[in-house]
């Protein structure tokens, strides 16, 4: 691994205060920190730093323990979207959004914006700052920014000094297409094209966003006066969270502001996949369901009618669903087949499947099992989203055989030397 | 560091199902080494191919022609599966109830999918018998039999192909396990399977 930009981007920070570093002993503890210790790169550059910030006697980020010697001219003051983890940087934004704190060591949080963009903030309760007012400007001299999450973060410390500023500036973002989407604070605007079911009682609403260049997966958590987003509108979404999970985005859209749009996107569907092969297990809770009918709720419903959230609802709503696993010979995918799916490929319609969930002694196990015999063992193309290692599948077809495919296959085995 | 390094193939919390490798009763038949993959009583069990894979699930279509139910106290269904190459011999016990009703069910002859667990015994002469433990069977058609011999025998040429020039664990231990394994009797098994779909 190089460790010379790490290094450039330490030494450019303390440069700023006046500061040399040595290059080589600063690459060389990076190297042990990570080749010998095994350390993420990112916690070895600020480890290194705050080590030197303390040989400098700078004060290091969050330690609340300095005498201030880096404010005043020794940032400068940038436009937010330029603001790099490890600067210390002095801007002036617009509180655009404040966030319940997570811990009691931390007294404000939220994000604050400029026409550039937006970054995440946090206050230290030991810094003692004034507290922010939502939709208020301010001037935030000599704050540090670092990474929380993979996503950058403007720390508020005992050594920033906050000044409200007389600026009423609407203030209204630029959009960004959803391919070029990054970690941290972002803007878009898109149309909501499929809901999902929540994973979780704090989650209002999860599902999948797109515009022209892309797609990404939305949540909502819980909060006062938060309402969910409708299928098929079109909204712009100021100042989402984009976060970073498993190499894929998403966008926590809770404390973004969001406005609903006239007309319609032409969303991309890119990103569909094709699997071929085998369903080899129809896990249980397939075949017909009764679904909550709390507006907005739909959860699937225990046998005894109970939803996780608003207990016994004697007037369910029945639903057609196949979990299961499609096998290619080197990889089972996990599978999820909605109604229209699943009355296309095992011919058993909604109303067909309630007439036997009502009148066979089987009951609802009856579908299951007319469902299984139907499914199981077949070969089957499958095409649709592979989301958090499942593919939501929009088409699945029974495959046939093909005589082409059987004469390719004679060849190649008896073609050989 | 970001994740990505191959040992992290299985990811924290997310189960990675093993796939059902695709397999001829003729090469099951000459299987003879068996492992376990890790120390824990809960590890799971491969028989390892000739053809150079692990497999600790299968996949088989073929003709169901005969089913026998064993045992007083301790209930269990015995079957043979055929396909174009040999038998598969098949058992569901009282530890798979759903498996065994399935099968207890079925009308012989008949075209069935089983998925189901390979496992080796060593009989008292000293040979070797395969057998599968079945999880799951249902009676299919002709068209998705004739699938699986495609299906099959495409992935046993992939199998046989790999063996020539391939390094996986998994080639290197079954070059160790089956030394005299020629990969012109795996081709030919794979012309005579295919050859006895009427075109």
């Amino acid at each position: 691994m190089d460790y010379s930009e790490v290094t450039e981007r330490i030494s450019r920070k303390f440069s700023k205060s006046g500061k040399e570093i040595d290059r080589q002993k600063v690459e060389g503890k990076l190297r042990r920190l990570i080749d010998e210790f095994g350390v993420q790169p990112s916690e070895a550059e600020r480890s290194v730093s705050n080590e030197l910030a303390k040989e400098f006697n700078i004060p290091a980020a969050g330690s609340g323990g300095g005498t201030g010697a880096g404010a005043g001219g020794a940032t400068e003051q940038k436009a937010i979207a330029q603001a790099q983890p490890g600067d210390w940087v002095t801007l002036e934004g617009k509180v655009v959004s404040l966030a319940a704190p997570a811990s009691p060591a931390i007294a404000q949080s939220g994000i604050i914006a400029d026409e550039s963009g937006g970054i995440r903030f946090v206050v230290w309760a030991k810094s003692n700052a004034p507290k922010m007012k939502e939709g208020a400007w301010y001037r935030i001299e000599s704050a540090v920014v670092d990474e929380y999450k993979n996503i950058p973060n403007l720390k508020v410390h005992s050594g920033t000094t906050i000044t409200e500023i007389e600026k009423t500036d609407p203030l209204i973002p630029e959009p960004s297409p959803i391919r070029d989407l990054r970690p941290g604070i972002g803007s878009v605007r898109a149309k909501v094209i499929q809901e999902w079911e929540v994973t979780h009682d704090r989650m209002l609403q999860s599902g999948l966003l797109g515009d022209e260049t892309g797609t990404v997966k939305f949540v909502i958590w819980k909060e006062p006066s938060k309402e969910k987003l409708a299928v098929g509108t079109v909204y712009s979404v100021f100042y989402a969270q984009v976060d970073e999970y498993n190499e894929r985005l998403s966008l926590n859209i809770t404390t973004a502001t969001i406005m609903q749009e006239e007309g319609d996107i032409v969303t991309a569907t890119g990103g569909d996949v094709e699997i071929r092969g085998a369903i080899v297990h129809i896990a249980p809770g397939s075949g017909i369901i009764k679904r909550c009918p709390v507006p907005g709720c739909n959860r699937a419903l225990s046998r005894q009618n109970y939803c996780p959230i608003h207990e016994i609802q004697p007037n369910f709503v029945y639903d057609l669903r196949i979990k299961g696993w499609l096998d290619d010979g080197e990889k089972t995918h996990n599978i999820l087949l909605k109604r229209d799916v699943v009355e296309a490929l095992t011919g058993i319609n909604l109303d067909q499947a309630k007439e036997i969930a009502e009148n066979n002694p089987l009951g609802m196990d009856e579908v299951f099992l007319q469902m299984r015999d139907k499914v199981l063992g077949r070969y089957v193309a499958c095409k649709g989203r592979e989301i958090e290692n499942r593919l939501l599948v929009n088409t699945c077809e029974r495959m046939h055989f093909e005589s082409g495919e059987h004469a390719k296959l004679l060849n190649r085995a008896g073609g050989a030397p | 560091m970001s994740g990505t390094a191959p040992e992290m193939g299985r990811r924290d919390g997310s189960f990675e199902r093993e796939p059902a490798r695709r397999v001829f009763a003729s090469e099951l038949r000459e299987c003879r080494y068996q492992f376990k993959d890790g120390e824990d009583e809960k590890s799971p069990t491969f028989v390892l191919l000739p053809t150079g894979e692990r497999s600790n699930r299968i996949f088989i279509v073929g003709t169901l022609t005969e089913k026998t139910r064993q045992g007083e106290q301790n209930i269990f269904y015995r079957g043979r599966v055929i396909d174009p190459t040999g038998t598969f011999f098949i058992m569901a016990g009282s530890y798979q109830p759903e498996a065994m009703q399935q099968l207890a069910k079925i009308e012989t002859p008949a075209f069935v999918a089983v998925i189901g667990k390979p496992n080796l015994y060593q009989k008292p002469d000293g040979s070797y018998l395969a057998s599968v433990r079945v999880e799951a069977i249902t009676v299919v058609d002709k068209d998705t039999r004739d699938l699986w011999v495609l299906d099959t025998a495409a992935h046993m040429l992939d199998r046989v192909d790999a063996l020539a020039t391939g390094t996986s664990p998994d080639i290197v231990k079954a070059k160790e396990q089956y030394p005299s394994v020629d990969p012109a009797v795996y081709r030919k098994m794979a012309y005579d399977a295919l050859a006895q779909i009427k075109m």
